[in-house]
């Protein structure tokens, strides 16, 4: 997750260094995921691309977290390590329905809008 | 409240602002030539102290404790809704942030006080749970100083990566709600706390609600939702549900009666339970307070679809408090069904008739808009914003008196 915050460092982002900074994270797995998210105009994606990569590394930790419980609960570890095991399986069962639920709501001319409300495409008239 | 002087002529009178929130600014307090803004617990000239409350002054302090760590929970939401705004994280911080920001409210994630990160506790083999996880010292110290009106920088659990984050800087707003596992456990942060809500699923209810989120997700499976719950009921119920007792409200989710063997857990029996004699906070009632009423609304006036709708309230003893116990068992199909029932029911705190309609339609997507943890969520929010209103009434009306601060 350390080279995560330095997408955020980019003013004005262009659509060459989102492709290169998603695909230099080592958490992406597969080089289709910084396409995902974007059909819509190229520019200014920095936001969605960080959401929707994380749900994915989310999924497997959870995936990953129910097998290492199940060990560790079977192969007699205490029972405090084992509540802990489960414990950690609900918390990251928890992160995962809120990105989820975050990532449903969001509306990428939305998410520009609230930081860039001034630009063309965001004006509203109201009266 | 109108606190605009009368000492200047109609033509030279400068525009006086009577808006709803404009007693919260510390101007309004001062007749005195000596224009200076108030913080509270400092010494000031002209030989007054000054209690403040509000804006710049002593910030209301909420609690929430609910189950399974924080997050974007639709408690917050509906109570940040009636306080107007949405509520966000902080932008241009971490967005793994747990904070919410609004124009009114800050809610804070209690997860952010543990002293042992995911790793930590798999080492000493202890659940989030367990208070030995948490920071209580540093909890107690940055919700005491922002309730006296200085900014801090609280430390960010990071729930994706289980690491403790750089802090983030939080100033104090005019309501904080902290929100977590453990808000009322340790005695001096319960002692800083205004007014405090528990929410408290039923096991029946809560394994229904897992199986709802966790079954359409890789790697889960019936058995590892059962052994994850079963896992942590010890240490919940030795450390998460004795505070229920501490709460001024509790909001009891409950499988349905209305449905004989049903175990869907669609259709919910809520219990608010509110606690009697708690400072500016005075129970919803139905009909006649103090006494038992059992209410079926469906009948003639109103057509109800199956389970229908039924209502109880009556006083009662919890935890050794009187209380008074408002619960709605079925659910809403319809709106004119929820604005009957909001007619019926007194004490609410709306400000206008049909408020707590307007509120659950608003947020019609959310879950739980159709029945009891909806109502009763929006109705503890009403009667939050009303507690926040008189606190800061009582604040505006004593100013020029030398007051204790509270020790």
């Amino acid at each position: 997750m350390a080279t995560i915050p330095s997408l955020h460092l980019p003013l004005v982002p262009r659509p060459a260094a989102l492709a290169s900074g998603a695909s230099s994270r080592p958490l992406a797995l597969r080089t289709t995921l910084s396409l995902r998210p974007i059909k819509v105009a190229g520019s200014r994606r920095m936001r969605p691309a960080v959401v929707a990569a994380v749900p994915e590394s989310i999924e497997e930790k959870v995936v990953e977290s129910i097998k290492q419980a199940e060990e560790v609960c079977a192969g007699g570890g205490t029972s405090g390590e084992c509540a802990a095991a489960w414990d950690e399986v609900e918390e990251l069962s928890a992160a995962k329905s809120h990105a989820n639920d975050r990532k449903k709501g969001s509306d990428p001319l939305e998410e520009f809008c609230k930081d860039n409300p001034e630009t063309d495409e965001c004006r509203t008239y109201d009266n | 409240m109108g606190v605009c002087t009368t000492l200047h002529t109609a033509a030279a009178a400068p525009p006086c602002h009577l808006r709803g929130f404009y007693q919260h600014k510390q101007q309004v307090l001062f007749y005195r030539n000596t224009a200076y803004t108030p913080r509270c617990g400092r010494a000031h000239s002209a030989g007054l102290a000054v209690r403040c409350s509000g804006a710049a002054g002593e910030t209301v302090v909420i609690g929430l404790a609910a189950d399974s760590g924080c997050g974007k929970s639709t408690f917050m939401r509906r109570l940040t809704s009636v306080f107007g705004g949405a509520a966000e994280p902080p932008r241009g911080g971490n967005p793994d942030s747990n904070t919410l920001i609004s124009d009114t409210t800050t809610v804070i994630c209690l997860d952010d006080y543990h002293s042992l990160d995911r790793t930590g506790r798999k080492e000493k083999g202890v659940t989030a749970l367990d208070p030995r996880a948490n920071d209580f010292d540093l909890m107690y110290e940055q919700v005491k100083a922002i309730k006296e009106g200085k900014a801090v920088d609280k430390p960010i659990y990071n729930h994706v990566t289980g690491l403790l984050d750089q802090p983030e800087l939080i100033k104090p707003p005019k309501i904080l709600v902290i929100e977590g596992l453990h808000p009322m456990f340790d005695q001096r942060v319960r002692d800083l706390l205004d007014f405090s809500i528990y929410l408290d699923i039923s096991n029946e209810v809560k394994f229904a609600w897992k199986i709802q989120r966790d079954m359409a997700e890789r790697g889960h499976s019936l058995e590892s939702i059962k052994a994850s719950i079963e896992a942590r009921k010890p240490d919940f119920d030795a450390y998460i549900d004795p505070q229920k007792q501490y709460a001024d409200a509790v909001i009891e989710v409950l499988p349905t009666q209305l449905i004989p063997d049903d175990n869907e857990g669609k259709v919910l029996r809520v219990r608010l339970i509110m606690k009697e004699g708690v400072k500016n906070f005075a129970p919803v009632y139905l009909f006649d307070e103090g006494s038992t009423i059992s209410w079926i609304p469906c009948g003639r006036k109103l057509t109800c679809s199956y389970p229908g709708i039924k209502f109880t309230y009556g006083p009662d003893t919890y935890y050794d408090h009187e209380v008074s116990v408002l619960e709605m068992d079925g659910q809403f199909d319809r709106l004119d069904e929820l604005i009957y029932v909001e007619s019926h029911l007194s004490n609410l705190s709306a400000k206008f008739y049909g408020e707590v309609t307007q509120q659950m339609l608003k947020h019609s997507d959310f879950p739980g808009s159709n029945n009891g943890t909806g109502l009763f969520q929006t109705i503890v929010g009403l009667k939050i914003r009303d507690l926040y209103e008189q606190i800061v009434a009582e604040g505006a009306s004593s100013p020029l008196k030398a007051t204790t601060t509270k020790a």
